[in-house]
């Protein structure tokens, strides 16, 4: 069974949630299924991140009840493991408009708890995809590189969601990137910052097996860290 | 609260302070590594070389980058084209990465990705 059968098995067996109101995929899958056909290369990781809004977070967690193909974790309750093999994890996460980017809070539920991340602030819904039918709602993709490249990236868990980042650039549009730009003017200094660290920590990822190769990339990568500094440079 | 998810909770506001010290700290010597990544981006290539001939090539009006002067011994850091560097008898090609080797060569050669006039600007960011 290939990756790509086991996410697009994970899609069927979660759509009672992916087709609740306002959910999202918001991880690391985003880039393969945003490559022609869902091709699912890029594999940085075995789950399936589901973005929830938290003014949603009622009717979800009345389709969780529904995902029968799954059940919560004993340890960790926004973590759904399959009950059968050949499917992913399904990780819930939270995500807020209104939370400043470099801030979290865990939104208390008894039935489904969520870590909300701030950064998933700069989210916001994009095209929709059909498969397995199932309807899947994907960020539009300038939000979610910089929701990747606004949060610290420290350790293995960091520099696999630098890849992320990097299969999302490797998929993105010039709009995309005329959007990343825009964005990243928005952001206080401090997270302008964080951009052009986690872009130079990027540039310089070894090439792991079986995940986006940074390599061939690079070049992208510094001219969109060139674009984003501008011809004055960026913040001091 | 979930144990597990309040401890999370707790190591990323931990890292989001420290993050907001690195970046009080950045333009001292806190900032060093970034601004080295930062020359690094920039670099399609890497060749350690000799002091002699990093001396050369700043001779011939090449400039070296500030952020090798942040680090002790200080590194002599200059971008080259890749037909300039095919004339220095001893570059030894290193990848582009944080490596043992890169770090500790004391004289480094960067060819740019574009033209000499894009390599990454030198300003303390």
């Amino acid at each position: 069974m290939t990756f790509r059968d086991r996410l697009l098995a994970t899609i069927r067996a979660a759509k009672p949630v992916l087709e609740a109101p306002g959910v999202m995929v918001v991880g690391s899958e985003v880039p393969n299924l945003l490559e022609p056909g869902a091709a699912a290369t890029l594999i940085v990781s075995q789950d399936l991140d589901v973005g929830v809004p938290v003014e949603h977070h009622a009717e979800v967690k009345r389709q969780v009840a529904e995902l029968h193909a799954f059940r919560a974790s004993p340890e960790e309750p926004s973590v759904w493991v399959p009950r059968e093999p050949g499917l992913l994890e399904v990780n819930f996460i939270g995500m807020d408009p209104t939370q400043d980017p470099a801030e979290a809070y865990v939104l208390d539920d008894d039935q489904l708890p969520l870590l909300v991340f701030g950064a998933l602030s700069l989210v916001s819904p994009g095209v929709e995809l059909d498969l397995m039918e199932t309807r899947v709602r994907l960020p539009r993709a300038a939000g979610l590189v910089l929701e990747k490249l606004v949060t610290d990236r420290t350790g293995e868990k960091g520099e696999r969601d630098l890849l992320v980042a990097l299969g999302l650039l490797m998929t993105a549009t010039p709009d995309d990137i005329d959007e990343v730009e825009i964005m990243f003017r928005r952001l206080r200094p401090e997270l302008r910052h964080v951009v052009r660290s986690n872009l130079t920590i990027l540039s310089l990822l070894e090439a792991r097996p079986g995940m986006p190769d940074p390599g061939p990339h690079r070049a992208d990568v510094a001219a969109l860290l060139r674009r984003l500094e501008g011809e004055e440079g960026s913040d001091p | 609260m979930n144990p597990l998810m309040e401890r999370r909770l707790r190591q990323l506001r931990s890292r989001v302070l420290v993050r907001s010290w690195e970046y009080r700290q950045r333009q001292h010597a806190r900032g060093a590594w970034f601004r080295l990544r930062r020359v690094l981006t920039f670099a399609a290539e890497a060749y350690i070389v000799s002091p002699d001939d990093a001396r050369q090539l700043v001779a011939e009006g090449r400039r070296p980058e500030p952020a090798g002067d942040e680090f002790e011994p200080p590194k002599l850091i200059v971008f080259a084209t890749r037909e300039r560097v095919a004339r220095l008898r001893g570059a030894r090609p290193v990848p582009v990465r944080l490596t043992r080797d890169l770090l500790a060569a004391t004289c480094l050669v960067l060819v740019p990705f574009v033209t000499p006039a894009s390599r990454g600007r030198t300003r303390r960011v």
